[in-house]
């Protein structure tokens, strides 16, 4: 599988401020940490995957 | 004053030897099988969920009649509150079976990292009680934070939204719309197929799209709406709506989350300041779907002047809207908005790092790949991974593969997380609710968004929990030294 990008995008962290109506203060940016992508077990977790288990799967109506 | 928000969600469930016919009793085992301090019941009289925003109340809900087929005499127990198993959670959230899915409802929170964290621990706090009631019985139990069966069964994850009852409802409509039929470009979380007759797509953007039927109405289960007209509160009603948004994905991505919920709460601001869209849509039911299964990605929709425009175009302008707001607390979603929607227009698939639809779809396209497989021939596949993607399990979901990986950006801590599940946020309401839960849950004989009703020792009360107290903080430090319940009602009564 290919590399996926998330290493290549620096998000800016996600404030812990309320978000106000008019009257409030704002808040400022960080850095965030991504690990260097590996691909290779999730490959493996993907092939684990029952491919017949949509199938089974039914669920009551919900809202 | 502060924003107000939170996310309800219905998980999926699996028990390893039982169908849908059991899903009902075993949702609520899983519920029952919390383990950690909770107060209850439900006070099911301080809702009507019949009570519509245009100024009616209606006789009954429509119900999908194909789910009947799994109902068996003699499935359910005789009390709502049997049936439901309510329990008001130390972090103030609530968790409860609702006909056969357990439902995690975060508490109130007014910034969107505490949302974030909230909503995450609403996963482990139900994974846990999957991996308790497994441990009991000795079989699997897996939970699925998705929205779709596959074979026409969804249930929702809803959004909650205070506006302010002056705004008249056909305002909220005619500018809510085009934002909800659109905003599925980052908030969807992808889907494998289609669940609508006649209709076949290879991979759509939204789980939720091709279950809704109708612009408005006060329906859930059956003929969903794009807006729902639910008028209960869960606040002062002569003050307040609760903007009750069905038309969303469970999203695992918490950058999603926190665009999606972020993004429409400055949209309901918008609304409130009187703004009107400039954008109004020919058909916004159709619109969604087209934007969902649209895989040339264009996502151009019909407006009611007959010209077209995209749905990126559409989300454009209530992000012009929203910055001119100049709303404290919303830098980080303005910012990070406007660069989605930038990335969207010119390279949607490098957003893999972010946006659920398209990080899933990035996963499948290089498994067929790499597998040989093909997106006609191979549906049942596909799905199952699609299934898999929203599996909590840390060490089974494909999502948390992603996050494994260093694929997929977050947003909070593993230690925000851990602590949402016992704290609630501590600048709205649910902070005193967490602390009553804590101190008191033993003397709580009924509980609700907006209170208790209590008994302790011969004396009974109600407590009314403030809605807009200057200092929750303060106000739950006294709730935990309080000696009792009578003590805490007039603590909140003086407040």
């Amino acid at each position: 599988m290919n590399d996926f990008r998330a290493d290549e995008t620096m998000r800016r962290p996600l404030p812990a401020d309320p978000m106000q109506k008019p009257g409030g203060d704002d808040s400022g940016p960080s850095a965030p940490k991504v690990k260097k992508p590996d691909t290779r077990q999730l490959l493996d977790r993907m092939k684990r995957v029952d491919p017949e288990q949509a199938k089974r799967y039914r669920q009551r109506s919900g809202q | 004053m502060n924003s107000l928000f939170g996310i309800e969600t219905e998980y999926g469930i699996t028990v390893e030897g039982a169908d849908a016919t059991h899903l009902v009793a075993e949702s609520r085992e899983v519920v029952k099988s919390y383990s950690g301090r909770y107060a209850g019941p439900w006070n099911y009289r301080a809702e009507d969920p019949r009570n519509d925003m245009r100024g009616f109340h209606v006789d009954k809900l429509s119900q999908d009649p194909t789910d009947a087929q799994f109902d068996k005499p003699g499935d359910r127990v005789q009390s709502p509150s049997e049936d439901r198993c309510d329990r008001v959670l130390l972090n103030g959230a609530r968790l409860y079976n609702d006909h056969g899915h357990p439902e995690y409802s975060t508490p109130e929170c007014n910034d969107l990292r505490s949302l974030v964290a909230h909503d995450k621990a609403g996963e482990r706090i139900i994974l846990e009680c999957a991996h308790a009631r497994a441990a009991t019985i000795g079989k699997t139990v897996d939970i699925f934070k998705n929205n779709t069966d596959f074979h026409g069964a969804s249930y929702g994850t809803h959004e909650s939204y205070l506006v302010l009852r002056s705004v008249p409802w056909s305002e909220v409509v005619q500018n809510l719309a085009p934002f909800l039929a659109t905003r599925i470009i980052y908030a969807g979380a992808g889907k494998v197929g289609s669940e609508e007759r006649g209709i076949t797509c290879k991979y759509q953007l939204s789980q939720r799209a091709d279950f809704f039927m109708v612009l408005q109405s006060v329906d859930t289960l059956h003929n969903r709406p794009l807006v729902n007209t639910r008028d209960e509160a869960h606040g002062d009603p002569r003050r307040f709506r609760r903007l009750h948004v069905i038309a969303g994905d469970a999203n695992m991505s918490e950058y999603s989350t926190a665009l999606r919920v972020g993004a429409t709460n400055l949209v309901a601001a918008l609304i409130e300041s009187g703004w009107q869209t400039p954008v109004v849509l020919k058909d916004a039911v159709r619109a969604i779907k087209h934007v969902s299964r649209d895989e040339t990605y264009k996502w151009m929709v019909d407006t009611d002047d007959g010209d077209s425009i995209s749905a990126v175009d559409v989300q454009r302008v209530y992000l012009r809207g929203a910055r001119e707001l100049n709303l404290p607390g919303s830098d980080w979603v303005l910012d990070e908005w406007e660069e989605v929607l930038n990335i969207l227009d010119n390279d949607p698939m490098s957003l893999s790092d972010r946006l659920d639809w398209v990080a899933k779809k990035s996963l499948l396209d290089e498994f067929v790949e790499a597998e040989e497989l093909d997106w006609t021939q191979d549906v049942a596949t596909l799905q199952s991974l699609d299934l898999a993607y929203h599996n909590v399990d840390p060490e089974a979901g494909l999502y948390y593969g992603l996050v494994d990986a260093g694929a997929m950006s977050t947003l909070v801590t593993d230690e925000e997380i851990e602590a949402a599940r016992c704290e609630p946020p501590l600048s709205t309401r649910a902070a005193l609710r967490g602390a009553i839960v804590r101190r008191f849950a033993p003397q709580i004989k009924a509980a609700s968004w907006g209170g208790f009703a209590w008994e302790d020792g011969g004396q009974r009360g109600v407590i009314a929990l403030p809605e807009a107290a200057e200092d929750y903080a303060a106000l739950r430090e006294k709730i935990e030294s309080a000696e009792n319940l009578s003590d805490v009602a007039a603590i909140l009564r003086t407040s």
